[in-house]
């Protein structure tokens, strides 16, 4: 439609308004005329592209989750926990099932699920299990006591006998026949590849994975009333109410606090530490954990019972108030009210469960993972949004970093032209023509070997913006040959504004919308680049996370096919966030060039 | 012509120079000495005077001992004339050691080549000829997920679909382990070994060169020597595959080109991850084992790959489209 029909039919539209709706002053010519900055144009554009509406809809969720969620799932980069390997994702570990809620006389919980008998002695269990740890013997009949180690199951019937499965290497899947003749079981417990058996007149039987834990157990053989283990330690409590760790190795639990002397009533461990419960009611720890130690002021005097998990106590009080203290990376000391009133609490490795005299279980700790561990017991998803967040920030910077380089030789070349281009572009031609992924690499390895972290990914950064300006610098080029020709630059050059003012404050705004495209597309380039490098090894290193290490060492087919979680969900993260960005870009330069929209 | 041809050789060859006087200074700059590298190091508490004339000897031997720009230019006349320096790891001549993969490289990358130009340049025609149809759609969505995708992500999801789910493919190597029979059969074993990494390769590639194409075809296809053969009444076979195509092949070459040299390039990703013993594999250990002169060797193999594809692009162009000025 040409400018005139339009102004023809405003006119008669206006003549309308006015004949029913009145007069109402002077209309502006700009909503007369309809007219559109250029910049309203692409934006109006833009929106009109569902694709790549979508595409700028899910990047900007990926990138703010990257950005927001770290702050309430902070990374520690030292954490480990082979407890935890390649743990499916999934919350099933605190999933008590409906009916031993309600009933519960024991719960015990193993490294990462929980088992428990209910008032009639019937089996429970839930959490993640292999398939080996779902192979419950039948007919155990009514059980009695029942407990969970790293990977095995123990059981105790009222007939005094006793049940294992699970973990079937170092014998831990057969019970020791010098067991079968004893039938005053006291205490059975589940460890660390490792089984404790303790009978009624104080003696301990134990089978399972000696070379871990070193047992001597030899001079209190007798006089042993009940044991707590650890990763390394077992300590037993005396008949006579003193403190004894059963090793003859110097541990940090080996010197017990002399008020334990003939005063204790009940023992637990963490993983770094033990505690005691005296008769007067106080909490005693001890060992090489300093988190543990901070034990709240408020139980003194009043504990009856102590419970320990890998690396945090929960303690109950006389009057029935349940405590935790410790670590609580995974929430497990956040005891909840719902927990007061309880008779006994147990403790799995991060799992907590209270239960009341009624039989109702109260739990708190670790659920599980969102998207599952890797192959060293860490959060893929802590590490996936922390990840996202360092692979994005470097591919940003790159490009930032390429981008000034570009524009600048680039707005130079195109502008002086003669001598100073050719010598500019057959120097980007040079660096155009390194080959980029084995030249990286190289200058990583060259570079980046004797540096902290943080210079490691300024490297990268660095190494990414500097091999990649070249595309950028000639685009520019090309922009400003275009352009310096027009009439404003001979008015501006004839009013004596300086030649680099010129360029970068005259010319320069007049191309820049082509420039932010093609630097859109580069950021997809950069992030991808750099996650080649770092799934070669040769980009950021572990333990700090980016997608691209992540994916180190998935290509086996047991990874692929067994912990598929490992793989997907980095994968799905990066393809997402490239292929928005594409979109993005893609759109963009459709709503700047509108003939483009053809391509 | 000529003259075309030596101007460019010429400036090729300083360009070569240039990155090569770069990448023999960065190699100076790597930490650790090659010549105590060489020697028995336990030796220097022993014996200190005896230690110094073994490291002197060992300097000497390597060259070591003379100014930068002597050593350099004693480098890169070996290296032009075949003698690529000594492999620390592997104890052999680099030129002995990286003729096989050098064949496995290339036998990889011609393979997925081909079946790039086979698939991409007639979907790339057909997708522009059949503008913002249903078909085109499609293949411009798929496009950009494949082109988006890195390679490794691309050769996870190959490897769960072809490997694991479906065992039709190896998952890694060149060959079965201790293969014997026929060279027929050996033959057989490591294209079935190959098929993987090829279609890795190229599922990576088809994307973006299948965009290229479109676009260059669709620029092309509103030219009025279009409309012109058409109002001719010529068949639109004839129109798209002859008058058009060979029009949009310029573009076309420069985006090959420069897509065969990051293919090269490129492949130290999928080489690794299937463990297939081609260059980017050996310039991976390389690196992991500081073994530098099959660094630098393969550094220039690279650089010289680049330029003489760039050369051949400037060639091609003048054979496809005469009105290529040959003096700029």
């Amino acid at each position: 439609m040409s400018k005139q029909a339009k102004k023809k039919k405003s006119t008669f539209s206006l003549a309308l308004k006015r004949m029913f709706l009145g007069d109402r002053g002077e209309v502006d010519i700009f909503t007369e005329e309809q007219m559109q900055g250029p910049l309203r144009t692409i934006i109006k554009n833009f929106i009109s592209n569902k694709i790549a509406l979508t595409g700028l809809v899910i990047f900007l969720s990926i990138f703010l989750s990257c950005f927001i969620l770290p702050i309430f799932f902070p990374l520690d980069l030292t954490h480990q926990d082979v407890t935890q390997q390649n743990i499916q994702p999934g919350f099933s570990m605190l999933a008590v099932p409906k009916k031993l809620a309600n009933n519960a006389a024991m719960i015990d919980g193993g490294a990462t699920f929980g088992v428990g008998i209910d008032k009639d002695g019937a089996f429970y269990s839930w959490g993640h299990m292999d398939n080996r740890l779902k192979a419950v013997p039948n007919n155990m009949g009514k059980l009695v006591q029942v407990s969970a180690g790293l990977n095995h199951i123990l059981a105790l019937n009222e007939k005094g006998e006793l049940f294992t499965w699970g973990y079937n290497r170092l014998r831990l899947d057969k019970i020791p026949l010098e067991l079968k003749m004893v039938k005053d079981i006291k205490q059975i417990e589940a460890g660390y590849q490792i089984s404790f058996v303790l009978d009624e007149g104080g003696r301990l039987y134990y089978w399972g994975n000696e070379n871990i834990i070193s047992i001597s157990a030899g001079k209190y053989q007798g006089q042993i009333d009940k044991i707590a283990s650890n990763t390394t330690t077992v300590m037993a409590l005396l008949k006579d109410g003193s403190v004894v760790a059963l090793t003859n190795k110097e541990t940090p639990f080996a010197t017990v606090p002399a008020e334990l002397e003939r005063n204790a009533v009940d023992i637990a461990s963490t993983d770094t530490s033990a505690a005691a419960v005296t008769r007067d009611g106080r909490v005693v720890v001890w060992g090489s954990d300093e988190d543990v130690k901070a034990i709240p002021e408020e139980i003194q005097g009043k504990a009856i019972a102590v419970s320990g998990g890998r690396a945090h106590f929960t303690a109950l009080t006389s009057d029935g108030q349940v405590v935790s203290w410790g670590a609580n990376n995974y929430k497990q000391s956040n005891a909840p009210a719902a927990a007061n009133g309880a008779e006994q609490i147990s403790c799995g490795y991060y799992q907590n469960y209270a239960i009341h005299p009624d039989g109702s279980v109260t739990t708190w700790g670790l659920e599980g993972y969102l998207m599952g561990t890797d192959g060293f017991g860490r959060d893929i998803f802590t590490r996936l949004i922390s990840g996202g967040r360092l692979t994005m920030t470097i591919g940003a910077i790159a490009v930032i970093i390429a981008t000034i380089i570009g524009v600048i030789i680039g707005g130079i070349s195109g502008y002086y032209g003669g001598k100073v281009d050719n010598f500019l572009m057959r120097f980007a031609e040079i660096v155009n023509a390194i080959p980029f992924l084995p030249f990286a690499m190289i200058l990583s390895t060259i570079l980046g070997n004797s540096v902290s972290e943080m210079g490691r990914i300024a490297i990268i950064m660095v190494i990414l913006g500097a091999l990649t300006w070249p595309s950028l610098a000639r685009l520019t080029r090309g922009q400003i040959l275009a352009e310096r020709e027009k009439e404003f630059v001979t008015a501006a050059k004839a009013m004596g504004v300086k030649e680099m003012a010129i360029i970068f404050r005259h010319i320069l705004p007049n191309v820049i919308t082509q420039i932010i495209v093609s630097t859109t597309l580069s950021f997809a380039t950069s992030m991808l680049t750099e996650s080649s490098l770092s799934f070669l090894g040769f980009g950021i290193i572990e333990p700090t996370p980016t997608w691209g290490n992540m994916l180190t060492g998935s290509q086996s087919s047991t990874v692929i096919s067994e912990y598929w979680w490992r793989w997907v969900f980095p994968s799905i993260a990066l393809g997402l966030s490239t292929i928005s960005i594409n979109l993005i870009g893609d759109g963009l330069r459709d709503a700047i060039d509108p003939r483009s929209n053809d391509r | 012509m000529l003259k075309y041809i030596l101007k460019r050789l010429v400036y090729v060859a300083f360009v070569f120079f240039i990155i090569s006087i770069i990448m023999f200074v960065l190699y100076k700059f790597v930490p650790g000495d090659p010549a105590l590298m060489m020697i028995d190091s336990s030796k220097q508490n022993v014996d200190p005077v005896r230690f110094e004339q073994m490291y002197q000897a060992a300097r000497e031997r390597l060259g070591l001992d003379k100014p930068l720009p002597i050593q350099y230019i004693s480098w890169i006349t070996n290296m032009l004339t075949g003698d690529f320096g000594y492999s620390s790891q592997y104890r052999m001549p680099v030129k002995d050691m990286v003729s096989a993969p050098l064949i496995n490289t290339l036998q990889m990358n011609l393979a997925s080549m081909v079946l790039v130009f086979l698939i991409s340049i007639p979907l790339g025609i057909v997708t522009a000829v059949r503008k913002n149809g249903i078909f085109d759609n499609t293949v411009q969505v798929a496009s950009v997920v494949g082109y988006s995708l890195p390679g490794f992500v691309i050769a996870l999801l190959c490897i769960f679909a072809f490997a694991v789910k479906l065992p039709i493919f190896p998952i890694s190597g060149v060959n079965t382990a201790g293969i014997t029979g026929t060279s027929m059969e050996i033959f057989l074993d490591k294209m079935h070994h190959m098929a993987l990494p090829v279609i890795v390769t190229t599922l990576s590639s088809i994307g973006m060169i299948t965009r290229y194409v479109r676009g260059a075809m669709i620029d092309v296809l509103e030219m009025d020597y279009i409309r012109t053969a058409r109002a001719k009444g010529l068949r639109e076979k004839v129109v798209v595959y002859v008058h058009a195509f060979r029009n949009a092949l310029i573009p076309i070459i420069t985006i090959m080109t420069s897509w065969i040299v990051t293919l090269f390039s490129g492949s130290v990703v999928i080489e690794r991850l299937f463990l297939w013993n081609g260059l980017g594999n050996v310039l991976y250990t390389a690196l992991m084992q500081r073994d530098f002169m099959v660094v630098l060797t393969m550094q220039m193999f690279y650089v010289v790959l680049a330029l003489v594809g760039n050369l051949i692009m400037d060639l091609t162009y003048c054979l496809v489209d005469p009105r290529v000025k040959l003096e700029n």
